[in-house]
């Protein structure tokens, strides 16, 4: 009957039915990136080297989507729902991104890269913030070496 | 509306022999099992409705316990600890368990199968998980709240909720569960809208209403993960202190904002839109008339569930982001306005030169409209960074947000409550009353609210139980404007409920309106429509000539 | 999200259609259309921590790489390469499950829950390591080895990031189970009837392309 919907359209993309072998074929692709990864991950390159290894993993990651799960085959609005969910991935990383980039650097956490304030000393087994905090009264082990503060 | 035998007046309207083997979906099965494992998209909307106003009664009184204890300046009926939990509780309550399920989770799942000409959503047995989850976590966020009670406000922002020793780790372990009751819904509607359209209904021949809740779906689907992640890293960080956001360890708060908001943004569009969405379809049927721009309001639809996530940081521009930021969300959150514009617009068209039918669910219109465009007017001048930061956490925000929540979503949910009581329930219920507390509830809200930006405006902060003498006045009549409102909900209580005991049958189609769902029986029957597969050949609200004295069609 | 296919109905490869669907190719569409919304959720979810390991990386990048090089890169590339693996398994499961080779649909489903234990039993091992020499989150890191600003954030980000994926390789083990099993004793997966393990292998490839991104984040910066 006549649905008013795409669910014919989809039956149709997905009549086809390959062999096995394309999944071999893809794992064989998966593992190659991997190895490539992990070669050009130790080698530290001090300008690109997350950009090469996000664009590594984007394309290892599509190969996933569309091979394996099929993305290929399934068009219309599977595609988009996985589409617009990566876009909002992104919006949602590189907002934050650009505040910590452009804000007043007094703002930042003290000790990181884009602030000019000394880092709190943490010590070892610190256990407190920095200026006590209003942290639970039972506090549970401390390590030998920091005593708690006010048991001075 | 908990299944009894009183309700059994309501599936056999008189006129209806015929139907006899085609019960309502009220009487189809009377146990209470049937009711609590049924997967009846109308059942579980109508259990879902009867929560709903529970949580709705909780958070009211809670809100009349701060408006009785701002009625003097210091403590009046409760202590500073106390009222911190109470507007905490008012607002967890109002927005988790009331306004993000209000209209979808009962309105929704009632119509959208009706209006798309299906039988059912298209996951029933999800819908009624759904159901259940949304009721787990209710309980565990009303057991933490009740057991010592968190204090960190609705936002609980950190590092304070993650250093409180109140009960924070059940509260969001709550919120955590009902983010998934938001997602199964969110996710059901959506795949109903794809999969389960009747012949001849293309996406341009949906009502209104469908693309409104499936905008809300969009967004409750990409949204609420993100805040199911923060409400578990919080908790963990509250019990363990693993130091996510813990400024000592490097950890910085902001970023616990910018989580925050990214998906309490949109939750406030999830809130708008099915408002929105429903007032389409009243202001067709009282108007006599199509939609004015109907790919306008569809449209803006998406566009508003789409750049309300570009806006987040609109409420962070005092928290020490960016400057940068802060320009960028302040402009970004401008665009919302012009979809929300387009709608105001469209509806203001479709009742120009309308035969309008003055009842109450159009004077709830009429309250919307009015609070729609005073409320957006008063977001876009907070999204304005400089106006932002002296209003930034005073009351003229907390009247701002109320005038949305309160003045359109809650006239929007009473208006479809009293638009689709008919078909819902079969009966009707007295108008003059209807009106007398439309009437009440108007007033009321204008009175309740009015005074807090005012007060707002002149410097009284938000969340605080103390406060200068100067502010006392316009804190009284938010009191008492708050007393009148109450008041007026009691009232829709009473003959809703008498109506639903003692009411008239209603007829098939008593406001005569073109909508798809009252191509159905009122109430309908269990599997929505009887015979062969429905079809719509017109438009919805395919109105001919509103200047034509129209006879109530067989439609 | 599950569809509302049942159970095959006495003759093998024939799922019940559900009532309110119009047909069994919309009941289809209906779940995979179902499972990549569902998908998407989770990949919201992954998308908080993302975001907190971005910006935290940002702000204090000493402490990435340190932290980064003090995890053990063979174990987590050997992790990487088993999950792959047992994403090209479950791949090979649904292509089975199509032609309706039940059993080996059911061997597919095994070897890919043998490599997921796998996984698990090596993070075990990585996380039992961490226990020992003090690299944990936040008030419990006590490793006297690296102390930079920023350190614990790391382990935090990282015992976060890695914890929910363990969480999602245990419910995909449990889904995956649960399909062998059937298709081990009921037998009924066919070219008509494949959604369960269809949809099943969907989420563990979900399960995989998360920690092809988790890998070079966490091991490699």
């Amino acid at each position: 009957m006549a649905i008013a919907n795409e669910s014919h359209q989809e039956e149709k993309n997905m009549h086809e039915h390959h062999g096995a072998g394309r999944y071999w074929l893809i794992w064989g692709v998966l593992l190659v990136l991997t190895v490539v990864t992990v070669v050009t991950g130790r080698m530290h390159l001090p300008n690109f080297g997350l950009l090469l290894a996000l664009v590594i993993a984007t394309v290892k990651g599509t190969l996933v989507a569309l091979y394996f799960m099929h993305l290929s085959e399934h068009r219309g609005a599977n595609r988009i729902v996985f589409g617009v969910s990566i876009v909002f991935v992104v919006l949602m990383l590189v907002i934050p991104l650009a505040d910590f980039g452009t804000r007043f650097r007094g703002a930042n956490p003290p000790g990181s890269q884009y602030s000019d304030l000394q880092p709190p000393d943490i010590g070892t087994g610190a256990q407190r913030g920095r200026f006590g905090g209003g942290l639970r009264p039972n506090q549970t082990k401390d390590t030998p070496e920091t005593p708690e503060p006010g048991h001075h | 509306m908990t299944p009894s035998s009183s309700l059994d007046t309501a599936g056999a309207a008189p006129h209806d022999e015929h139907h006899d083997h085609h019960p309502s979906y009220l009487v189809d099965g009377t146990t209470i099992k049937s009711w609590l494992l049924t997967v009846d998209h109308k059942r579980i909307g109508v259990m879902f409705l009867f929560f709903i106003l529970l949580f709705f009664l909780v958070g009211g009184i809670f809100a009349l316990l701060i408006r009785v204890e701002l009625l003097t300046p210091g403590p009046t009926i409760m202590d500073a600890m106390t009222y911190n939990r109470t507007f905490t509780l008012h607002g967890l309550v109002m927005i988790f368990l009331f306004m993000i399920p209000a209209i979808p989770a009962v309105f929704g799942n009632f119509m959208l199968p009706l209006m798309l000409g299906a039988k059912d959503v298209a996951f029933p047995r999800l819908n009624l998980a759904s159901f259940y989850i949304y009721l787990t976590g209710a309980v565990f966020m009303l057991w933490g709240m009740l057991n010592g009670g968190l204090d960190t406000g609705w936002t609980f922002y950190t590092p304070y909720s993650t250093h409180t020793t109140t009960t924070v780790a059940p509260v969001m372990f709550g919120a955590f569960i009902i983010g998934f009751s938001s997602i199964a819904t969110g996710i059901n509607f959506i795949v109903t809208c794809h999969t389960m359209r009747a012949p001849g209904i293309t996406w341009f021949k949906m009502p209104l209403f469908v693309w409104a809740i499936y905008a809300t779906s969009c967004i409750q689907v990409l949204a609420t993960p993100v805040i199911g992640l923060l409400t578990v890293l919080v908790a963990v960080e509250n019990l363990f202190s693993f130091g996510m956001f813990d400024p000592a360890r490097g950890g910085d708060p902001v970023l616990f904002q910018h989580l925050f908001w990214f998906y309490s943004h949109p939750a406030v569009y999830i809130m708008v839109l099915p408002a929105f969405g429903v007032m389409s379809e009243v202001v067709s049927t009282y108007s006599r008339k199509n939609i004015f721009g109907y790919r306008a309001v569809a449209y803006s639809s998406l566009g508003i569930a789409f750049v309300g996530f570009f806006a987040w940081g609109h409420h962070m521009f005092v928290s020490g982001q960016s400057t940068f930021d802060a320009g960028v969300f302040g402009v970004l959150t401008m665009l919302v306005g012009v979809f929300t514009a387009i709608k105001v617009f469209n509806w203001v068209g479709t009742v120009y030169k309308g035969a309008v039918e003055f009842s109450t669910p159009f004077a709830y219109f009429c309250g919307f409209l009015f609070f729609t465009v005073f409320g957006g007017m008063t977001g876009i001048a907070l999204g304005t960074v400089s106006l932002d930061v002296p209003w930034h956490d005073t009351y003229f925000v907390v009247a701002h947000f109320h005038f949305i929540m309160v003045g359109a979503t809650i006239m929007a949910f009473l208006a479809s409550l009293h638009y689709w009581f008919p078909k819902m329930f079969g009966k009707t219920y007295h108008e003059g009353w209807g009106l007398v507390s439309a009437a009440l509830i108007i007033l009321g809200f204008n009175a309740t609210f009015i005074p807090q930006f005012l007060v707002g405006n002149n410097g009284m902060p938000r969340r605080y139980y103390d406060y200068p003498e100067r502010f006392q006045a316009l804190n009284v009549a938010s009191t008492a404007g708050a007393s009148l409102l109450a008041f007026g909900f009691l009232i829709i209580a009473f003959y809703l409920v008498y109506a639903l005991v003692f009411g008239e049958a209603s007829g098939k189609n008593p406001w005569r309106s073109k909508g798809y769902e009252w191509v159905s029986e009122s109430p309908p029957p269990t599997h929505n429509f009887v015979g062969p597969q429905v079809t719509f050949p017109e438009e919805p609200h395919f109105y001919v000539d509103p200047k034509k004295a129209e006879v109530p069609d067989a439609v | 999200m599950q569809s509302s296919a049942h159970t095959a109905d006495g003759t093998a490869n024939v799922p019940r259609l559900a009532a309110h669907f119009a047909s069994l190719e919309v009941q289809n569409h209906a779940a995979r259309l179902g499972m990549w919304l569902f998908l998407a959720t989770e990949i919201l979810l992954f998308a908080g921590l993302f975001v907190c390991y971005g910006c935290y990386r940002f702000l204090f990048p000493e402490a990435w790489a340190a932290g980064s090089r003090s995890l053990d890169l063979f174990w987590g590339t050997v992790n990487t390469i088993v999950l792959i693996t047992s994403s090209l398994t479950a791949a090979l499961a649904v292509h089975y499950a199509k032609e309706g080779k039940n059993k080996m649909v059911g061997v597919m489903f095994a070897l890919t829950l043998v490599m997921a234990m796998g996984f698990l039993v090596i993070k075990y091992f990585e996380y039992h390591h961490k226990f020992e020499i003090g690299t944990l989150p936040g008030r419990y890191y006590f490793y006297e080895g690296m102390q930079l600003p920023g350190i614990t954030l790391y382990f935090t980000v990282y015992f976060c990031s890695t914890a929910l994926h363990a969480l999602h390789v245990v419910i995909g083990m449990t889904v995956l189970a649960v399909a062998m099993v059937r298709a081990f004793t009921k037998k009924d997966f066919g070219p008509n009837n494949y959604t369960m393990v269809e949809l099943g292998s969907m989420y563990w490839h979900l399960v995989d392309l998360v920690w092809i991104f988790l890998f070079p984040m966490l091991y490699l910066v």
